[in-house]
């Protein structure tokens, strides 16, 4: 490790963290080690004690997306017969298994898969394929919605502790190797360290000006998400926060004039949001956040037992819930946002998270009297984005939101 | 000579909600969906269960409430209920299964605030012990929800006494399961299936009744005709003038893995013992159907289990639209069945499809080719 004292930027420590992490992963087998993947919502900790390389192969979709290579992928797979209207990430995925195409040099192949579907049903799916083609095992961690219901969510936690044993014999099996509970709870630690201070990351956007945008936020989220439970990703986040804090001081905001804060529903087109970014700046307006960043702003109670927490935590993430828990989740970040517009983006690619948005802008505009932009698209293939049409839609929304403030 | 039982049950799966008016003054109503919610449970708490299966008729407002990419199964279920047959029921337990229907879930309870609503949370893997325990767990809240709802304790003699009948029920229809696969001309495809299909809708004692009389006439003859012995996979077969269509293609269904046929009607839950634990365990021996992860492989396993079992000659499978869990399986699907050289056709069929002139003659070239083939 080549840290040194000398003070280093977050975007460079990102850099760095990125570039150790990929070359352990690309290493992993050399050094005897295992390569599990696994959802971006899932309680990585459990790999993380044990030794295991995690590696999520929607971050390295999300790759190809913003370089531009998913319709080419998903053309390769629906060759083999898949249909073109799966998530982008799984068709990503499935294509560069079969061209072996990729920006970043690829990803090892795995020797376990966990799917936890409290983010989504269809990472089981797609992790069924590839357990089929490299014969390797697949842990489906089951988390049951979370109802609104005490007594039922005392036996879901129960059910998911139950499985979370499960998969640590699976992993003992695997490895040969005892797992650990001590290491657990040092990782946990550091997880609900890096998740809080990734929180506190996220929720700079309530200064105004907002020093950070949505777009800030889903850069640095990278880092939570395939590094958490480790002291690096604690360490980024300080770095972070601490960069942050002194442009809010300094009261240096994302865009000039800033008027529109905006709520976003869902996950960004990938390959767009750079373009929606400066196309909103130019009326002032800036989108500040979404439930989907804050996926991984966990709080793990680390009095618990660590399977426990784990277990509350993963099952109640946000694309798990009620509808009407959901949409009180976006309107806490209405109120402590300030957030006075909101674009909501019904994901082609993504069933688990767009379902309800029709149903979600009633509770959200009726709630808050603020009008809502609605708009379908897909977060990764361009295909299914028609420029014209969204970029007018984008524009009469801001003027409605003008006229609405004169 | 074809009866008056069957011509109730077959009146019945064709349009039970005329059929079954009189009900609806009778007993409450439970409306559920696919797949796997305990009518035991429902039937034990003095209700009536009844699976709801979409509707053919246009859709004019879950189009509005579900994005256009959404399976055709969920909107044509959410349409029937806000646009035609709502007034039919008194509440609804509704199965999670996949993205689609926990979701849909939320969007139907909002429709109907005044009604009784409750999620049965199946495990959506039943590949480990913790499975069947959770399934158990979850059946004791719906229980309890129902207990709440009636006002009356569920006991177990309840539970007893409807897992004896519906026991019953099935082994009644395995047994016509077995008549119609060996003398096909006796209970057509379309038969068959429209009246496990009427046991979705109607009392399970007049259909035990019904089946009855049914399996005494039918028993009784066997006339021995050449088919082509088939076994259909897939989760529902919509609009059922599909069966028709085999039936005119010379194809007899001698095994399936529908959740609208041997999922339904396979295994019994055993009679001693807690009835919960028995019909939490009957719950994860069921055969595969493509949302629950039992093994990866158990997308095509069971199929080639039973096309050898069966003695079949070739496998049709239904694809719904927009099925995203079979949109992942059957490309592998497919790829195994050509390695063992078994004729496999895909049909494609949507909820509102009327129009089946072109399946049709698809599924008279492909029975062509086995035949030529055999």
């Amino acid at each position: 490790m080549e840290e040194k004292r000398e003070k280093i930027s977050a975007k460079e420590l990102s850099k760095r963290l990125t570039q150790q992490y990929l070359e352990s992963a690309h290493t992993a087998h050399e050094h005897g080690k295992y390569v599990a993947y696994t959802t971006a919502v899932s309680p990585v900790e459990i790999f993380v004690a044990h030794d295991i390389i995690p590696i999520y192969p929607e971050n390295h979709s999300v790759v190809c997306i913003t370089r531009r290579t998913c319709t080419e992928l998903s053309e390769a797979m629906e060759h083999e017969g898949y249909t073109s209207h799966l998530c982008a990430y799984a068709r990503c995925d499935l294509g560069y298994r079969i061209v072996g195409k990729s920006p970043m040099g690829g990803i090892p192949d795995p020797d376990f898969l966990l799917a936890c579907n409290a983010q989504c049903f269809t990472l089981t799916k797609w992790f069924e394929v590839l357990s089929r083609k490299y014969q390797v095992p697949l842990f489906v961690f089951d988390t049951p919605q979370w109802i609104r219901d005490k007594g039922a969510r005392k036996e879901i936690t129960r059910y998911c502790v139950q499985q979370l044993r499960e998969l640590i014999s699976a992993l003992e099996e695997l490895t040969g190797k005892k797992f650990d509970y001590d290491r657990l709870r040092e990782v946990v630690k550091l997880s609900d360290e890096a998740s809080r201070l990734y929180r506190k990351f996220l929720d700079m956007a309530s200064y105004k000006p907002s020093p950070i945008s949505i777009f800030d936020a889903l850069i640095h989220m990278a880092i939570t998400v395939y590094l958490r439970g480790t002291p690096q990703a604690v360490q980024f986040y300080r770095t972070l926060v601490d960069e942050v804090q002194e442009k809010a001081d300094k009261g240096i905001g994302v865009v000039e004039n800033e008027r529109f804060r905006l709520y976003w529903e869902n996950l960004p087109v990938w390959f767009k949001f750079r373009d929606h970014a400066n196309l909103l700046a130019s009326y002032g307006a800036v989108i500040l956040t979404s439930l989907y960043v804050h996926a991984w702003s966990y709080e793990f109670d680390t009095s618990k037992d660590p399977l426990e927490t784990l277990a509350e935590n993963y099952v109640s993430v946000f694309s798990n819930v009620t509808l009407e828990e959901r949409a009180d989740m976006a309107l806490d970040l209405f109120r402590r946002y300030s957030l006075n517009g909101s674009i909501m983006f019904i994901n082609r690619s993504c069933k688990a998270v767009s379902f309800a948005v029709h149903e979600l802008r009633d509770i959200l505009t009726e709630r808050t009297g603020i009008p809502a932009l609605v708009f379908e698209a897909d977060m990764g293939d361009p295909r299914f984005y028609s420029e014209a049409q969204i970029r007018t839609r984008i524009e009469a929304y801001l003027e409605t939101l003008e006229r609405l403030r004169s | 000579m074809k009866e008056k039982a069957l011509r109730r049950l077959l009146e019945v799966a064709r349009s039970p909600f005329s059929a079954l008016k009189e009900l609806r003054g009778k007993k409450r109503i439970i409306g559920s969906t696919i797949g796997d919610v305990p009518e035991e449970i429902i039937h034990a708490a003095g209700l009536h269960p009844f699976l709801i299966l979409g509707t053919n008729e246009p859709i004019r407002y879950a189009a509005s409430l579900l994005p256009d990419n959404a399976c055709s199964l969920a909107r044509s279920n959410l349409e029937l209920v806000i646009a035609y047959e709502g007034d039919f029921f008194d509440g609804f337990v509704l199965s999670q299964v996949c993205d689609t229907t926990q979701h849909l879930c939320d969007i139907w309870r909002r429709r109907f605030p005044d009604r009784y609503f409750e999620n049965f949370l199946a495990p959506r893997q039943v590949s480990r012990p913790s499975a069947r325990e959770w399934v158990a767990t979850e059946m004791r809240r719906l229980i309890g929800s129902l207990s709440r709802y009636t006002g009356r304790e569920i006991g177990e003699e309840d539970l007893r006494r409807s897992i004896r009948l519906y026991n019953e029920n099935r082994s009644l229809l395995r047994r016509l399961y077995e008549v119609k696969q060996k003398a096909p001309r006796l209970l057509s495809n379309r038969e068959f299936f429209d009246v496990v299909r009427a046991g979705f809708f109607m009392e399970r004692e007049e259909h035990t009744e019904l089946l009855r009389e049914l399996l005494e006439e039918v028993e009784a003859q066997r006339p021995e005709e050449e088919r082509i012995p088939t076994i259909l996979a897939g989760i529902a077969v919509e609009p059922t003038g599909i069966f028709d269509l085999l039936d005119e293609a010379g194809v007899n269904v001698v095994g399936d893995n529908l959740c609208t046929g041997s999922r339904y009607i396979y295994y019994d839950v055993k009679e001693d013992g807690d009835p919960v634990e028995a019909l939490a365990s009957r719950h994860v021996s069921r055969p595969h159907f493509s949302p629950i992860f039992s093994r990866a492989e158990g997308i095509y396993t069971d199929l080639l289990g039973l096309y050898r079992e069966r003695g079949a000659q070739a496998i049709i499978y239904v694809r719904i639209k927009y099925c995203e869990s079979q949109d992942y399986d059957l490309p592998d699907i497919k790829r195994r069945m050509r390695q063992e050289g078994i004729p496999f056709l895909v049909i494609e069929t949507e909820y509102q499809t009327t129009h089946l002139a072109l399946l049709k003659t698809r599924v008279q070239a492909f029975c062509e080719a086995v035949l030529g083939r055999v």
